[in-house]
């Protein structure tokens, strides 16, 4: 049962296309697993049809419809790619994400518990990596100088704040400190944006804050 | 405006048929679907007033080039025709939105936004009456959280943009936000982390 979602100011800006593409990626993933959130958002979405049918109508010209048959029949039907969705564990949005078959990713090892492998999204200002913690294992206490948005993939994990299943969302506040740890069960994999790189407070890690900067790899 | 309230009487259901007979390549559909929605669109595509008149064709052409291509993946289960469209809209937009501004990404925003196929499909009826609660409500709210939340749909404005903009606090343009999509009868999930 999922219990941690993103706020209604977040939905909204995700629904109306305010938000930018890795945190849109972060939500959808949250919404394949929870009907909840998906049906808050379809709501929302009703909204925008509702205010897009109260808006002007100014007139369009017909070399503008012109111009679209002319463009339909210079392309090829639009078929709509089938993708083999043979990973029943991943949603959609994710692979799309991942580009790439789960196995096929590139992994940095951080600690012996910790590995985190950078997504490509073309956002500049975030930072959207997967991370898989080994089962049991913490994660050095870090803040982050901007928020950071979290979905749980597979297993689980906790923080001082509270324990966290497959499909939560978990939003952190600029400058919130926390260390989560892996439930003992399994493994965890999570799918993380963070507006700025995660920094580790704690001085015994603190020496490898500058392999966390990704811009290198 | 010249053309009378004949638009507002519309019944929803012949636009779900008429999408139904875009999909099997049916132009004249096509046609009617164009003459009635493209305006919209390219009020859309303006109200932001970022985008100078040559965008707003642009945006034009690419929601109904869409609406041609994808017309046979719409589901009136899932959702009435103008819901659809105001996604396939939006869509559009921010990836127009994106390319002006040179973002690269190897994403689309639809890509960004696909959500697993819900095992609960809604049902008509509740998508019907979802959608009056919603238009009714509309029209009742106050003022000041209609504003807002027309900046952030139709404008395409971010809560900090509109804060800037109307020149109030972050607080309150989300205060305002959570108001209204609390009158208009949205159901949200609990907040909180106490139950099971």
């Amino acid at each position: 049962m999922i219990k941690h979602h993103p706020d209604v100011n977040l939905l909204v800006d995700y629904v109306s296309g305010n938000i930018s593409p890795a945190k849109a990626g972060c939500i959808s993933t949250h919404n394949s697993y929870c009907g909840i959130c998906r049906k808050t958002t379809f709501q929302l979405e009703t909204l925008g049809a509702e205010l897009l049918k109260d808006l002007e109508s100014p007139p369009v010209h017909n070399s503008t419809f012109d111009s679209v048959l002319a463009r339909l029949e210079n392309s090829p039907q639009g078929q709509s790619e089938s993708l083999n969705c043979k990973q029943e564990s991943f949603p959609l949005v994710l692979k799309k994400l991942m580009s790439k078959e789960f196995e096929d990713l590139e992994w940095r090892k951080v600690t012996s518990a910790l590995s985190v492998s950078r997504l490509h999204t073309g956002d500049l200002k975030h930072e959207c990596a997967l991370y898989q913690i080994a089962a049991g294992g913490k994660i050095p206490e870090h803040d982050h100088k901007g928020v950071e948005m979290t979905v749980v993939i597979s297993g689980g994990f906790s923080d001082r704040q509270g324990v966290y299943h497959k499909g939560d969302f978990i939003f952190r506040e600029k400058d919130q400190i926390h260390a989560p740890t892996a439930l003992e069960s399994e493994d965890c994999i999570c799918l993380a944006v963070s507006d700025a790189p995660l920094r580790f407070t704690d001085w015994r890690y603190r020496w490898m804050n500058p392999f966390l900067r990704f811009s290198a790899g | 405006m010249a053309v009378p309230d004949s638009k507002k009487t519309e019944d929803q259901k012949d636009w779900d048929a008429c999408l139904a007979s875009i999909a099997v390549s049916n132009s004249e559909a096509f046609a009617d679907f164009f003459n009635h929605f493209a305006p919209l669109i390219k009020s859309f595509a303006f109200s932001g007033s970022s985008m100078s008149a040559i965008h707003a064709d642009e945006l034009v052409q690419e929601v109904m080039i869409k609406v041609w291509q994808k017309a046979a993946a719409f589901d009136p289960k899932k959702a009435s025709a103008t819901t659809w469209l105001y996604a396939v809209a939006r869509n559009c937009r921010t990836d127009l939105y994106r390319k002006l501004r040179k973002f690269d990404t190897p994403l689309t925003a639809e890509d960004l936004m696909i959500e697993e196929e819900s095992q609960e499909a809604f049902d008509l009826l509740q998508i019907k009456r979802n959608a009056e609660t919603i238009r009714e409500k509309l029209q009742a709210l106050p003022n000041e959280q209609r504003q807002v939340i027309a900046k952030i749909y139709m404008e395409g404005k971010s809560h900090s943009e509109v804060s800037a903009e109307l020149d109030l606090p972050l607080g309150t343009v989300k205060s305002r936000v959570r108001l209204a999509i609390n009158k208009l009868g949205v159901q949200l999930a609990p907040t909180g982390d106490s139950h099971d």
